[in-house]
C-alpha cells in the first residue's frame, strides 16, 4: 500500500470537564482548624497512631478514628528533594530557581506531610527541626499553611 | 504450583513515537503473534486487555481494540494499569479450567499521544495532594530515591552506576525505545536534574509501545510450542496510598508480592535459586531498592553488588538484562514486557544480552506512586 502521512486530530468532545469532590467531614475539620492556625490530626483508638491530615479510617486497624487531636507546629524534616523543574499539565518546565520540598513529621504524628520548605537548597538537611509558617490572612484553605522553615 | 499455564509466545513493540494508532498497534502485535505460532484467532478463547482510559482519552477504551486483536464475539475483559496484573488475571482463567488459550494485550501511546506524567497527576488525592500541587510522579520518585540512598548509606553515584548498566543492556536490545550507544556514567551524571537526586537519564523515557502474550494450558502448550515457559508462582500486594505513611526506603508491596510468589513456586532462597530478574524500575534507584525488597540483593550491599558486576548479564544475579524500563516504559505494558523479556531469556533468545544459565526467572510489575502496588511472577523452563 502507498505510504501516507498521518495527521493528529483533537477530539471533538474536549476533556476539559470538571469533577466536583466533596471534601468530607475530616478534611473539612482540618481546614476549619487552619482558620485558627491549628493543625489537627486524627487518633486511632486501637493503635494510638495520630495521622495528619486527619482521615476517617485507620488503614492498618480498619477502624473509624473518632478522636481529633491538635498537633504541635514543629517537627522534623525527614527527607527532601530539590526541584529543578515544575510539572504543569503533564509537561515539565525548568524552574526559575531550585526549590526545596520535603516530608515533615510533626512532633507526635505517626506520618509525614509533604510541604514546601523556606530554606535554601544548600542549607536543607534531613533531620533538621522545622516549624510551620502561616499566611498572614488565613481563609480555611490548604494554602493557609504556607511552608515550613528551620525552627 | 503444577505446570498449568505456559507462555506460548509474545511480541513487543516500543519506540519514542511508533507513528501508529492504538488499533493498528494492537492488530500488528496480536496478528503477528498468531502468525508466529501458525494459528488463527479461532484458536483463542479469551482476550484480556490492559490499558488506561484516561491515557487513551476515551472511556471503556478496549471496546475499540477488541476487534483489532481478533477478539470479535469472544470473552473480552480489561485490567486497568500494569500488564503483569493482566497476565496474572488471565492465568487464573486457565488455572480454573475455563479457558485453554488466552491473548493478553497491553499498550499505551505515552510517547507521542499523551503525557506519561499526567495520568499520575490525576491519580492523586483530589482533595489534598492535587490541591497542594507538590506531589507528582517525578517529585515522589525523587523523595523515594533520597530515602533509599540515605537508609542504605549509598552515594548519589549509585544511580549513575545502575542507569549505566541498564542503558548498556538497552542499547543491545532491539526491543527497546531508548538505545544510546556507548553511554557512560559521566554522560548520565551530566544529564540535567529533574528533582534531586534524579537526573534525566535516571528516569524512564516517555514511550509508545505494547506487548501481546499468548498464555496457554499445559495441553495446548505441547501443541503450540517447543519452548514453553511455565508460570511457577505469582503474588500481589498493595500498600497504603499516602507517601507520608510509608517507609520509602524500601517497598513493602514488592516484598510481600515476592514472598507470595516464592511460596507458590517453592523458592526458599531467591538470591541463589533465581537465575535472573526483570524488574519494573521506572527510575534508577528503584532497581536496587526493589531487588533488595524482594531478597535478590542483600540490604545495604547493593552498591558493592553493582560495582562487582553481580547484576550484569554475566553476573551472579543478572537484573534487567533487557535494559529494563529505563529503555522503554509504555505505561500498562511495562510489567507484561518484563515477563516477556524474562521468557525471552528462558527460551535462550536474548541475543547479546543472553544470560548463560537461565532456568528460573522473576518478573516484577508495579502501579501507583512509588510502587504502591506490586505484582511478581516466577517463570521457569
Amino acid at each position: 500500500m502507498e505510504e501516507i502521512k498521518d495527521t493528529f486530530l483533537h477530539p471533538v468532545v474536549p476533556l476539559d470537564f470538571q469533577n466536583n469532590y466533596r471534601v468530607g467531614a475530616y478534611l473539612q475539620r482540618y481546614l476549619d482548624g487552619f482558620k485558627e492556625k491549628k493543625i489537627l490530626g486524627a487518633k486511632c483508638s486501637q493503635c494510638g497512631r495520630v495521622v495528619v491530615p486527619p482521615r476517617k479510617y485507620c488503614g492498618a486497624c480498619n477502624l473509624v478514628m473518632e478522636e481529633f487531636t491538635e498537633l504541635p507546629q514543629e517537627g522534623t524534616l525527614e527527607n527532601f528533594t530539590v526541584g529543578h523543574v515544575n510539572l504543569e499539565k503533564g509537561q515539565w518546565k525548568r524552574a526559575d530557581a531550585p526549590y526545596v520540598i520535603g516530608m515533615v513529621r510533626l512532633d507526635g504524628a505517626a506520618n509525614a506531610m509533604l510541604a514546601r520548605l523556606n530554606v535554601s537548597p544548600a542549607d536543607a538537611r534531613a533531620g533538621m527541626k522545622v516549624k510551620a509558617v502561616w499566611k498572614d490572612q488565613v481563609e480555611g484553605e490548604h494554602a493557609d499553611l504556607d511552608c515550613f522553615e528551620p525552627a | 504450583m503444577e505446570k498449568k499455564v505456559a507462555i506460548a509466545g509474545f511480541r513487543i513493540a516500543a519506540a519514542p513515537d511508533l507513528e501508529t494508532t492504538r488499533e493498528r498497534l494492537v492488530f500488528d502485535l496480536s496478528k503477528g503473534l498468531l502468525d508466529d505460532l501458525g494459528i488463527t484467532r479461532d484458536a483463542v478463547d479469551n482476550f484480556v486487555f490492559c490499558s488506561n482510559d484516561f491515557m487513551d482519552g476515551r472511556t471503556i477504551s478496549h471496546v475499540f481494540i477488541g476487534p483489532a486483536a481478533g477478539g470479535y464475539m469472544k470473552d473480552q475483559t480489561k485490567v486497568e494499569m500494569d500488564g503483569l496484573n493482566a497476565m496474572i488475571y488471565a492465568s487464573m482463567g486457565i488455572i480454573s479450567g475455563q479457558y485453554d488459550v488466552t491473548m493478553v494485550v497491553a499498550l499505551s501511546l505515552t510517547g507521542s499521544q499523551a503525557s506519561p506524567y499526567l495520568y499520575t497527576d490525576y491519580s492523586l488525592d483530589p482533595t489534598y495532594d492535587r490541591q497542594l500541587k507538590l506531589l507528582n510522579e517525578l517529585s515522589a520518585a525523587a523523595l523515594e530515591a533520597r530515602s533509599y540512598l540515605t537508609a542504605g548509606g549509598y552515594p548519589e553515584e549509585l544511580l549513575d552506576v545502575v542507569a549505566a548498566q541498564d542503558l548498556k543492556n538497552a542499547a543491545a536490545n532491539p526491543g527497546q525505545a531508548r538505545r544510546i550507544d556507548g553511554v557512560s556514567r559521566e554522560r548520565i551524571k551530566g544529564s540535567p536534574y529533574y528533582y534531586e537526586p534524579l537526573r534525566e537519564l535516571h528516569c524512564y523515557p516517555p514511550t509508545d509501545g505494547g506487548c501481546a502474550m499468548l498464555l496457554v494450558s499445559e495441553k495446548k502448550a505441547k501443541e503450540l510450542t517447543d519452548k514453553p515457559v511455565w508460570l511457577l508462582g505469582m503474588g500481589r500486594s498493595t500498600d497504603i496510598y499516602y507517601l507520608g505513611d510509608r517507609d520509602l526506603s524500601t517497598s513493602l508491596s514488592a516484598a510481600q508480592a515476592a514472598e507470595r510468589a516464592y511460596a507458590m513456586a517453592g523458592i526458599k532462597d531467591p538470591a541463589s535459586e533465581l537465575d535472573l530478574a526483570e524488574i519494573m524500575s521506572l527510575f534508577a534507584h528503584q532497581e536496587p531498592l526493589l531487588a533488595e525488597a524482594m531478597g535478590l540483593l542483600e540490604k545495604g550491599k547493593a552498591a558493592a553488588a553493582y560495582e562487582a558486576g553481580d547484576t550484569a548479564v554475566e553476573g551472579r544475579m543478572p537484573i534487567n538484562p533487557s535494559g529494563g524500563p529505563l529503555g522503554a516504559h509504555p505505561i500498562c505494558a511495562t510489567g507484561l514486557i518484563r515477563a516477556a523479556e524474562a521468557a525471552r531469556q528462558l527460551r535462550g533468545e536474548a541475543g547479546e544480552n543472553q544470560v548463560k544459565k537461565a532456568g528460573v526467572a522473576l518478573a516484577h510489575g508495579q502501579d501507583g506512586v512509588c510502587a504502591q502496588q506490586s505484582a511478581v511472577v516466577i517463570l521457569g523452563t
